[in-house]
């Protein structure tokens, strides 16, 4: 841990985004429509993926986190903002950096169930992606096949089976090949364990994190459980509402949480064991509708140290320690 | 507390007969619970955690699904024994069940209002007065705010979390004795989780009820439970107070599955995975079920399934190595 902490800076940033927002239009009206304002999914996120690292994203549903992943894949262009891959901006890209943008960035969902096409054989899937960016011979295809099934722990004789002969972690473990298969800078995992069973859980991290030792890949992690993030990633960036309010290395982030609503995240987390007593922090109500957002913060309506500018002003990010920033009034 | 067990079953079976074979749900599981006790099922999905849940409530899936032996022992009378209308009267009264998702078990078509409305007016009796003041109790006692103009509300008008409150209402509306959550917040946010929970343990508080957890999350057995029975196919693998199975775990299951979790207070470097996977229920191994797993394996866990050996005051555990 202590290596990856000094690595931290000095690794490249292989994408970077910047005040990056997504708004979407909500209208009325079936043939004349007419907007009737916007939903901020996304609202100024900037974060950097560096190579070979794992930048997690928490948060409670609807605080744009997958938004921000779709992003990152382009399956949603950016209202503002920019997103920049290797520091060039995507906008200006023609197409065929497009294409080697596409193939450097992969994905792996959540529900192997879904993610997986049921009428094709495993061996298909996988080498679509490759068989659709370069051409390659019948042999060559085979060989990479194989190295791939063998790479994330299933068998050859497999790559002729359909996706519902596994169960659901060895389904996980054929979208993790198929992701793989380009060889990509970076790997968007939105929610990648949260359908698993809990004993194949560990499975599917561990081959993630051993694929990343391997092949230097970086991850941007979508989960919502904390010890997952906590387990797997190297940054951490805490999303409500559409911002990140508390952003910084896992450790530091985790010993010395600053934002209030990463520490009320920390303390709804649920224990290890029925001796953890945590600092309670029950938050009252839920999140508010990214329709109407509060004035100010938006987590103000929550907050239990709520001051009287937070209703009025909303808080900038601010470095309060290396790596480390906060968006928050009491600071 | 007193020594008379709410609940108390012995030697459950519950088996569906397909044209493959017997797949064998749950297969000998025995626990007792004491008024206002909180017990924790965990186990994976397959491990007959739910259909233990529904064989008390006599929910098994027909005519698949059948208890085939074993007694559940509801304040001394036999449940397993009882007709569909005697069942009726104890479901929801003494009994209630609140399931993960609190949108399949409230009907889109009706108002939040009327549904409580209904549990109330079948709880009452015949009497039809104050039926309205007794829902707008129900529901300040789970906190949902302005109770009067919720109740006008559609479920797909309310949270993930307030209609799961709205579910919680309706269950506690009979002033149950016995109240049983199946995964009744997999499905809601951390902060709205947590809660879900407190609100609980504040109903439990007041109203003495005795609580079965059905989860796969340790973590909800740690901060909610006093007991815990751990299942592994069918069976229960380990049953122990909460503190002796976090502090020793006697089964290499509950073990492993408590090493392979990842940890929000501390940091982990490499987690230990179990091997393989859960057994499919219609061709168990012969000996114990989680043999082909077990990194302690020896050759008597190959031959025959271990008994329920006690490994202390209230804590035993199915596994050969403790009777060596």
């Amino acid at each position: 841990m202590t290596m990856t902490t000094t690595l931290e800076d000095s690794n490249q940033t292989v994408i970077q985004l910047d005040n990056c927002q997504k708004y979407f239009p909500v209208t009325k009206g079936l043939i004349i429509q007419s907007s009737i304002g916007q939903v901020k999914a996304v609202d100024g996120v900037s974060l950097q993926i560096r190579e070979g690292q794992t930048y997690g994203l928490v948060g409670e549903s609807g605080c744009g986190k997958t938004t921000t992943a779709k992003m990152v894949l382009q399956i949603e262009s950016p209202t503002g903002g920019l997103i920049s891959f290797n520091g060039k901006n995507i906008a200006d890209f023609n197409a065929a950096d497009r294409r080697q943008y596409r193939s450097s960035v992969q994905a792996v969902f959540q529900d192997p169930w879904s993610s997986l096409n049921p009428r094709m054989k495993v061996g298909s899937i996988i080498l679509e992606p490759l068989l659709a960016n370069q051409s390659m011979n019948k042999h060559d295809a085979r060989e990479t096949l194989l190295r791939l099934l063998r790479e994330v722990g299933l068998h050859d004789y497999q790559a002729d089976y359909y996706p519902h002969e596994f169960s659901g972690g060895q389904r996980q473990r054929i979208a993790i090949a198929r992701a793989l298969s380009l060889q990509p800078k970076v790997i968007v995992l939105d929610e990648p364990v949260s359908a698993l069973d809990v004993s194949i859980r560990a499975q599917i991290m561990n081959l993630l994190k051993e694929i990343q030792n391997r092949y230097g890949v970086s991850y941007l992690l979508i989960a919502h459980n904390l010890a997952t993030v906590r387990y797997m990633s190297n940054y951490v960036g805490v999303m409500y509402l559409g911002k990140i309010v508390e952003e910084g290395p896992t450790r530091d982030l985790f010993t010395n949480p600053m934002h209030p609503y990463t520490k009320a995240l920390i303390s709804a987390s649920l224990p290890a064991h029925p001796d953890i007593q945590r600092e309670d922090l029950l938050l009252s109500g839920e999140v508010p509708s990214p329709l109407d957002p509060p004035t100010g913060c938006a987590f103000h309506p929550r907050c239990p140290m709520v001051l009287d500018r937070c209703s009025r002003d909303d808080p900038a990010l601010q470095k309060l320690a290396p790596g480390h920033r906060v968006s928050c009034h009491l600071y | 507390m007193s020594a008379i067990p709410v609940l108390d079953v012995q030697g459950l079976k519950t088996h569906f007969f397909t044209k493959t074979g017997v797949v064998k749900a749950v297969d000998g599981v025995s626990f007792t619970l004491m008024p206002g006790e909180t017990l924790g099922i965990v186990g994976e999905s397959g491990s007959g955690k739910s259909m233990t849940a529904l064989s008390l409530m006599q929910l098994v899936p027909q005519p698949a699904g059948r208890i085939v032996a074993g007694k559940i022992l509801f304040q001394g009378e036999d449940l397993v024994h009882k007709t569909q209308s005697e069942m009726q009267d104890i479901r929801g009264r003494d009994i209630c069940m609140i399931l993960q998702d609190p949108m399949t078990s409230l009907n889109p078509l009706f108002t939040i209002g009327s549904q409580v409305l209904e549990t109330v007016r079948q709880r009452q009796g015949g009497r039809r007065s104050g039926l309205m003041d007794r829902a707008i109790e129900l529901l300040q006692k789970v906190k949902i705010p302005s109770p009067e103009i919720r109740m006008t509300n559609y479920p797909h008008q309310m949270s993930g979390g307030m209609r799961q409150r709205v579910v919680g209402s309706i269950a506690i509306a009979g002033s149950p004795k016995v109240l049983i959550a199946d995964e009744a917040t997999t499905s809601l946010d951390a902060t709205i989780q947590y809660q879900y929970l407190a609100l609980l343990k504040e109903l439990q508080a007041e109203t003495g009820m005795a609580i079965i957890f059905i989860t796969h999350d340790f973590g909800i057995v740690a901060k909610m439970c006093d007991r815990v029975a751990v299942m592994y196919a069918g069976r229960v693998a380990e049953i122990a107070d909460v503190r002796d199975l976090f502090n020793n775990p006697a089964h290499p299951y509950t073990e492993a599955l408590m090493r392979s979790v990842p940890n929000v207070d501390e940091e982990v470097e490499y987690l230990y995975a179990i091997e393989g996977q859960p057994p499919a229920l219609d061709s168990l191994p012969p000996g114990c079920t989680f043999a082909p797993r077990c990194p302690y394996v020896f050759d008597r866990c190959n031959e025959e399934f271990p008994d329920l050996i006690n490994v202390g005051e209230g804590h035993s555990a199915t596994c050969w190595k403790l009777a060596k």
